[in-house]
């Protein structure tokens, strides 16, 4: 059943409508002054609690990592580059091996998580943060230590409420404590 | 002197004087000349030079180009995949109708088919986008009318639809998520019910903006008979999007040249035929109830389907047990490493769909190398601003705010 056009007309409008019309808007009007739909987020008081699919921040797990490089060659905003170093090889006393592995750039990096998907051992991750404060720019350079820790939310360090926003037949979203939030950890 | 008062004693044709935002240079016995942007909140990243006779428009300019990114010629430096969040950056909150075309042109030359589920969780997500968008644009025609409850409410319930596709793909805008075989996640759990419960959430909301903004006798005095585009000179414009069926012209992506799975589903075009600024206002109204539609039918649809094949074969068949166990366990599509250096076969391809604020068409040539000799894309926005010249002269400066929102333009749209 493919789509049909259907036309239709503007409602006419006439003296009487224009009287019902203004009733009509002070009445919805006074119904959400009264019962009002609101779902702030009080931040950092609250923080959302993030669920597992987030495309949120990367942690590389060096010891999965087998140094393909298709993580650096699919980034789209150049964020991901390889950082190359000569290291004893374990396999091979006294030679020395060439070890690539990559690191971020959170200046660049716009959180496509092609990266990941891309990774043929899952060696890279998003982990559900999102809020995360650097100082200044080049702390957003990350070295290959950096890249391998989980960047904690701000928020959460700090002692806030994790909240998560549930979908409702009412209200359209309604905040709740993450406990109650169901979805996942 | 407050801001925003313009004193008019001692004014010299020639001489000009300030207001937020705008330049006033009057040239000549009460004749007027506007400069109102690019950066006044009222005209969004764009000029528009309107000349007055008194308080009425003679001729109106739309200035455009200031946003302009030359997204064209950098995919011609960028890989196949690279491009798709490159173009999405025209209308992030429209992300997946925006990029469709060009994921379809690419399949086009790869010869590929995206597998049946994958073409419903594409129109799942153009769905959410198309309602996201139109929310989005009937919030900032509220607040350009001083409405400012229709600002907050579309706005409110846009975060909705953010928040599905937060949930489908990880992402609240810039998804990224159909691409070139298929697309990138499946539905996860409980998704489709909480889906079900925003489109009844959705529908009670339409009925309250009917009250407070549609039929409204305030608003109804501002928009209507403002604005009028007639049938022909729609048609002449080559406007598109729901400004053209505003104007009664039954034409839509969705209609005259069906993709994806939209000739699987059973729903409505509205037409209007009044062309004024309420009619445009109509208009997205009940392609949003019809969006809605559409996603009761996709949900039901995803619910019957096996839960397999959102990829094609030619990049999942050969996939090794991880890949096929992250899927199973996440509903993640791991991509193939040769996704970063796709070749594509020589060729051309031409491909269009319908995006929120109209039909949007791609171009994309290949030279059989890794990246496109040429990506040509027409967005709908551009293709609407030339309606300002035409419709506002005649009509009092108040009522441009009225014009401009009714017409939903985007200016990164239209300058790419």
């Amino acid at each position: 059943m493919p789509a049909v056009p259907s036309r239709k007309r503007v409602p006419s409008y006439g003296f009487l409508s224009s009287i019902k019309g203004n009733l009509e808007a002070l009445t919805i009007g006074l119904k959400y002054f009264l019962n009002p739909n609101r779902s702030t987020l009080h931040y950092p008081r609250e923080y959302i609690k993030l669920r597992p699919g987030y495309r949120g921040y990367i942690v590389l797990n060096k010891a999965k990592c087998i140094m393909c490089e298709s993580c650096a060659r699919i980034c789209p905003a150049s964020a991901m580059k390889m950082v190359r170093f000569q290291a004893p090889d374990p396999k091979r006393p006294g030679k020395m091996k060439l070890y690539k592995y990559p690191v971020i750039n959170y200046q660049r990096c716009i959180f496509c998580g092609l990266c990941v998907d891309v990774c043929p051992t899952e060696a890279l991750r998003h982990v559900p943060a999102h809020d995360v404060v650097y100082m200044n720019l080049a702390e957003m350079e990350l070295d290959l230590e950096a890249f391998q820790q989980e960047p904690k939310s701000p928020a959460e360090e700090e002692g806030g409420i994790p909240v998560r926003y549930i979908f409702d037949s009412e209200k359209g979203l309604v905040k709740v404590r993450a406990s109650e939030g169901g979805g996942g950890q | 002197m407050a801001a925003g008062e313009l004193k008019l004693s001692g004014w010299e044709v020639g001489e000009v004087r300030r207001l937020p935002g705008m330049d006033v240079k009057k040239i000549g016995k009460d004749l007027y000349e506007i400069f109102i942007g690019p950066q006044h909140p009222g005209s969004g990243h764009m000029r528009i030079i309107v000349r007055l006779d008194g308080d009425v428009m003679v001729e109106v300019d739309p200035d455009l180009g200031y946003v302009h990114r030359t997204m064209e010629k950098l995919a011609e430096g960028r890989s196949y995949i690279k491009v798709i969040p490159l173009m999405e950056r025209m209308a992030i909150l429209d992300a997946c109708n925006i990029t469709l075309p060009y994921v379809e042109a690419v399949e086009k030359l790869l010869g590929l088919e995206p597998p049946e589920r994958a073409r419903y969780l594409r129109v799942l997500l153009c769905e959410i986008n198309r309602i996201a968008s139109h929310l989005y644009g009937m919030g900032i025609f509220g607040v350009f009318l001083g409405h400012s409850t229709m600002y907050m409410w579309p706005f409110g319930d846009r975060e909705v639809f953010v928040e599905l596709a937060e949930r489908l793909t990880g992402a609240r805008l810039t998804h990224t998520y159909a691409i070139p075989g298929g697309v990138r996640r499946d539905v996860p759990e409980g998704f489709t019910d909480d889906l079900r419960k925003a489109i009844r959430y959705m529908r009670k909301r339409l009925e309250d903006y009917r009250k407070i903004f549609l039929d409204n006798p305030v608003i109804r005095a501002r928009l209507e008979d403002v604005g009028v585009i007639s049938r022909n000179l729609a048609i002449e414009l080559g406007i598109v999007g729901p400004n053209l069926r505003a104007s009664g012209v039954e034409y839509d992506v969705r209609l005259v040249e069906p993709y994806e799975a939209y000739d699987e589903l059973d729903f409505e075009i509205p037409v209007f035929e009044e062309g004024d600024a309420l009619a445009r206002t109509w208009v997205r109204v009940e392609e949003i109830k019809q969006s809605l539609r559409i996603l009761e039918q996709v949900a039901d649809k995803l619910d019957k389907m096996p839960r397999e094949g959102v990829m094609h074969d030619k990049f999942w068949a050969k996939a090794p047990k991880l890949y096929k166990d992250v899927y199973a366990k996440e509903g993640r599509v791991k991509l193939m490493p040769l996704f970063a250096t796709l070749r594509v076969p020589k060729g051309k391809a031409f491909a269009r769909a319908e995006a929120g604020r109209g039909e949007i068409v791609y171009y994309v040539e290949s030279d059989g190398g890794m990246t496109p000799y040429r990506v040509r894309v027409v967005s709908p926005s551009f293709r609407n601003a030339i309606v300002f010249k035409y419709i506002a002269p005649g009509h009092r400066l108040m009522d441009l705010p009225a014009i401009y929102g009714s017409i939903d333009y985007f200016p990164p749209e239209a300058d790419r």
